[in-house]
């Protein structure tokens, strides 16, 4: 079971002065339960590759299919979940509630089981149950931005694809959000993030897939990662400048408490803690 | 941007490079002439004269086409009512509706009217620059006294720009919401009132909050609607007014 893409190329316009290729010949697979960054900088087609992964967009040559099925198949949209850029834009409803049911109704779901997973929904995102009643339009940005997430997560989609979900987020609702992702990958839903900002995330990844002007130019896990991309998290440029000065520290860390260890183990190994 | 809505393409073909106030001039010579035709024999001088000037600025079909393409139902209830709502020779009979000769004639006449209105208007759109279409606009309205009417003709064309600024920029906030919701499973074809609902509360809030920005940002760089210059001034040049003589000329003659 998984989203298996092969050879996908995509044309903008094709025929006219404007066409322009987006996507390259890109292959690439994501399975059940996984955590995916995907990267690049702004143009590098991250966003038409999201357009793929539940047949918005159909490939001008090479496959899509989502658990065998082909990507634009109508069952395809219940299993994977999108959620654009900017989602608070497409908030609507007169209350929360409406609002966040708006998807799990519209693939067939009534009654209990509807406010359930409604509930629920709100609930993995820090919301009270009292705010199903209120109107979208008057939460603070941030909310709005969760409320529209928990739109996409009330269809309990197997994937969830999410692109740029942290950015306009403050530091309290980034931990709410990640946390959330995070559970929903131990339950077996496939989460893929879209981000410029990979190096904020990697602790929280399985694998990464970098683009650059439509190329697939890494896939690895973040181990790989540390070792071969350009932007690194803040703890791995850290260690790699405490090798430099001479200490004997692994410098493929990407995990603060990892960095710890090492460096307490290097530190204890000198003789410098606990004297 | 993706769509082809109306959307200039850079290109250097002779119909680029024209003054856009020959391209305008001529596009109101040419709305007249398409209303005052009346025949089919007609019709097809100005099909003509459309596809020579399409292949001069070798602009794509699917540019035209991008134009027609949302505009096709419209043309078809133009075409059923005149077919159905005609007096004169009966053709066929459907739910006690005489579909006649003359309402076919008519009926498919003024549905033409409408195409060649439509895909003139985006030849000038594909081969203009907004921005020079803009100051051909505002130069040619200024020798009239707008200013007792307490609005300048340089107001005049900064609303006709903003207009034409705005067109790509609701299509792309509109795809872009129609997206996310198809994502939610939003039946478009099946459930039209629920998609109309889902689509348009966003849409107005959307068209709303970026008029806004787009007048406090004007407002903060000190926009003025007075006596404004123009980053390209068009020159009317001799080869210009020759060909809008040209032009006007081919037009009143054939049509």
């Amino acid at each position: 079971m998984s989203i298996d893409i092969r050879n996908l190329t995509f044309r903008y316009n094709p025929g006219t002065p404007l066409e322009n290729t987006s996507l390259k010949d890109i292959s690439l697979s994501i399975g059940k339960g996984e955590f995916i960054l995907i990267g690049g900088e702004i143009g590098s087609g991250k966003s038409t590759l999201v357009r793929h992964f539940n047949g918005l967009l159909k490939p001008s040559s090479g496959q899509v299919t989502v658990d065998g099925m082909a990507a634009h198949a109508k069952k395809v949209k219940a299993r994977v979940g999108v959620l654009f850029q900017f989602p608070q834009q497409q908030l609507f409803g007169r209350t929360v509630f409406e609002d966040v049911a708006f998807g799990p109704r519209n693939f067939g779901l009534r009654g209990n089981e509807l406010e359930e997973q409604v509930y629920s929904a709100l609930e993995l995102l820090g919301f009270d149950k009292e705010i199903c009643s209120n109107s979208p339009f008057h939460l603070s940005g941030g909310q709005m931005r969760l409320v529209a997430i928990a739109g996409v997560l009330a269809s309990m989609p197997e994937y969830l694809v999410l692109d740029e979900p942290f950015s306009g987020l403050d530091a309290e609702n980034r931990t709410t959000l990640l946390s959330a992702l995070k559970h929903l990958t131990t339950k077996g839903t496939s989460v893929i993030v879209v981000s410029h900002r990979i190096p904020d995330l990697l602790s929280a990844a399985d694998r990464i897939f970098l683009l650059d002007h439509g190329n697939l130019v890494f896939g690895g896990t973040p181990v790989d990662y540390v070792k071969h991309a350009p932007y690194l998290p803040e703890i791995t440029c850290l260690m790699k400048e405490m090798r430099r000065k001479g200490f004997d520290v692994r410098d493929d860390i990407f995990h603060i408490d990892d960095a710890f260890s090492e460096i307490s183990r290097v530190l204890n190994t000198k003789g410098a803690v606990g004297k | 941007m993706n769509n082809l809505f109306f959307r200039y393409v850079p290109g250097n073909s002779i119909i680029h490079r024209l003054d856009p106030r020959v391209k305008i001039a001529a596009m109101l010579i040419t709305s007249i002439s398409i209303f005052i035709s009346s025949s089919f024999r007609e019709m097809a001088v100005v099909a003509l004269v459309f596809f020579l000037l399409v292949l001069i600025s070798s602009t794509s079909v699917r540019i035209i086409l991008g134009a027609v393409r949302p505009m096709l139902m419209f043309l078809g209830i133009i075409f059923i009512l005149q077919l159905f709502l005609t007096e004169g020779n009966p053709l066929f009979s459907l739910m006690g509706l005489d579909a006649t000769y003359e309402g076919l004639a008519l009926g498919a006449l003024m549905s033409m009217r409408f195409l060649f209105l439509l895909m003139f208007a985006s030849l000038l759109t594909a081969t203009t620059a907004p921005s020079v279409m803009t100051t051909g606009i505002e130069k040619m309205l200024r020798p009239l006294p707008l200013k007792k009417l307490g609005i300048s003709s340089f107001d005049l064309a900064t609303m006709m720009f903003l207009s034409l600024h705005f067109v790509p920029l609701l299509y792309g906030s509109f795809s872009h919401l129609r997206d996310a919701q198809v994502s939610r499973g939003l039946d478009m074809a099946r459930n039209p009132f629920k998609a109309v609902y889902a689509l348009s509360v966003p849409m107005v809030r959307t068209a709303f909050t970026s008029a806004e920005e787009v007048a406090v940002a004007m407002e903060s760089r000190c926009y003025q609607g007075v006596n404004r210059s123009s980053l390209n001034e068009p020159v009317m040049q001799k080869k210009d007014l020759a060909a809008l003589l040209i032009f006007g000329i081919i037009m009143f003659f054939l049509v």
